[in-house]
């Protein structure tokens, strides 16, 4: 048996007629983990019982793989009764693996800002909420984009994780044809080929973004 | 079974995870040296293609590597045991984001010090080894951990090509009973148990250098 070429072209069609759902699953995903990993941030700073506790939290979640989340969450949460699709069983498996990454980053991205930013704004007269939202985050934004941005690229190149607990993205349809048809090789490495071209093409876009609108200003 | 006999039980697959792990590492830290030292040196048509090899291991998304390897090397005539597939390829994606961190550690070194190596008569050779490896080594030593702890959950996935690892255990244990609690909890702290303690001696390490980057890697 040798590689099919014909082959690989006709399995295209189908591999790409799924990838909305993963990039779908990504971007879901993406907001998913950055929701969580900014409220772990926030809640981390509140004081230090929270602070201990979420640190652990976000320590345990660094230390254990995204294929292990993804296991526990789709035969656990039926036994509690919580039966949910396994296209957001994945989306919350990614959410709360990247969730772990994305509070580190938010954390770095919020230390960066000098201590003095805050206390000009208190001194001019902002309230809390105020200097939050027009000193800070705005500091901070321009802070994480960039890690932030890699770790999106991660989370696409971690979508096909969830061919595992059958979500039908593009490595799940690539081992449909392959187990339809016995040719392992052709479907899996077009899989490969697409997955590449689209983490390089959002990896450049993400370089792009960075470099054209996050330019830092002088300080 | 009880909980600890699950544990245990996940456990036996310690061997697997380790071995894997460190047959991966063969790979990985040459490729990292090699490609982000070549990377460092090189420029214009050579330049490209030492990126282009580093941007397929580090951009490919590693489950689909690692099927696509498993299942069309046969196909082309090279017939490799699952644990040498997973072990090339674990190893040589963690190697492509070592690469990178090895290049910007080179890149992060003040001008001054190859300068002052030439102006000492040494060769270029002799200020790479002497001088710029062992400054950028030690301060991409905290990366370097992260790193390794992201290869330990990596190979999670080699139990999707048969090997008895940790995960392959758990879902072993689970075909003989249903618990499904008991069983999935016990993967997630055996992955704990292994990697919180390398997570703690890189914070250490981290502390020690005091230049500690955060890491965008995956998985």
């Amino acid at each position: 048996m040798s590689f099919d070429l014909a082959f690989a072209a006709s399995t295209v069609p189908p591999i790409l007629s799924v990838i909305g759902t993963t990039i779908g699953v990504a971007l879901l995903s993406c907001a998913g983990a950055s929701v969580l990993g900014f409220s772990f941030e926030i809640l981390r700073r509140a004081g230090a019982a929270p602070g201990y506790a979420l640190r652990f939290v976000i320590d345990f979640i660094r230390s254990t793989p995204v294929l292990a989340w993804l296991y526990f969450l789709y035969f656990v949460l039926p036994h509690y009764g919580v039966i949910l699709p396994a296209l957001m069983v994945g989306v919350l498996g990614l959410s709360i693996y990247f969730s772990g990454y994305l509070a580190e980053v938010f954390k770095a991205g919020i230390d960066a800002i000098p201590k003095g930013q805050s206390e000009a704004a208190r001194a001019l007269g902002l309230n809390r909420i105020d200097t939050v939202f027009f000193i800070l985050a705005p500091q901070m934004l321009r802070n994480v984009a960039a890690p932030v941005g890699n770790y999106f690229v991660s989370i696409l190149k971690a979508t096909p994780y969830l061919a595992v607990i059958a979500v039908p993205e593009m490595l799940g349809s690539a081992f449909d044809i392959a187990s339809d048809t016995y040719r392992y090789a052709e479907s899996l490495t077009v899989v490969g080929v697409v997955f590449l071209l689209l983490a390089l093409t959002i990896a450049q876009a993400v370089k792009l973004i960075e470099r054209k609108l996050l330019q830092p200003t002088s300080r | 079974m009880t909980i600890v006999e699950i544990f245990l039980g996940i456990f036996e697959g310690f061997r697997v995870t380790a071995t894997v792990t460190a047959f991966a590492l063969l790979f990985a830290v040459p490729f990292a040296l090699i490609f982000g030292v070549a990377q460092y040196l090189t420029k214009g048509a050579v330049r490209l293609i030492v990126t282009s090899i580093i941007e397929f291991w580090r951009s490919s998304a590693v489950i689909i590597l690692l099927f696509v390897f498993y299942y069309a090397l046969p196909v082309v005539g090279i017939q490799l045991p699952a644990i040498t597939v997973s072990a090339i390829v674990l190893g040589l994606n963690t190697g492509g984001y070592g690469s990178q961190a090895v290049r910007a550690g080179l890149q992060s070194l003040d001008k001054g010090q190859l300068e002052a190596g030439m102006a000492l008569g040494l060769s270029r050779r002799r200020v790479l080894y002497l001088i710029e490896l062992p400054q950028a080594l030690v301060r991409m030593a905290p990366t370097f951990i992260n790193q390794f702890i992201q290869l330990v959950k990596g190979t999670a996935l080699v139990s999707l090509v048969t090997l008895t690892d940790m995960t392959f255990r758990a879902k072993e244990i689970a075909e003989l009973e249903y618990n499904p609690v008991g069983i999935y909890t016990s993967l997630l702290l055996a992955y704990f148990v292994v990697c919180y303690p390398i997570t703690v001696f890189g914070r250490w390490v981290e502390l020690r250098i005091g230049t500690g980057r955060e890491l965008t890697s995956e998985l």
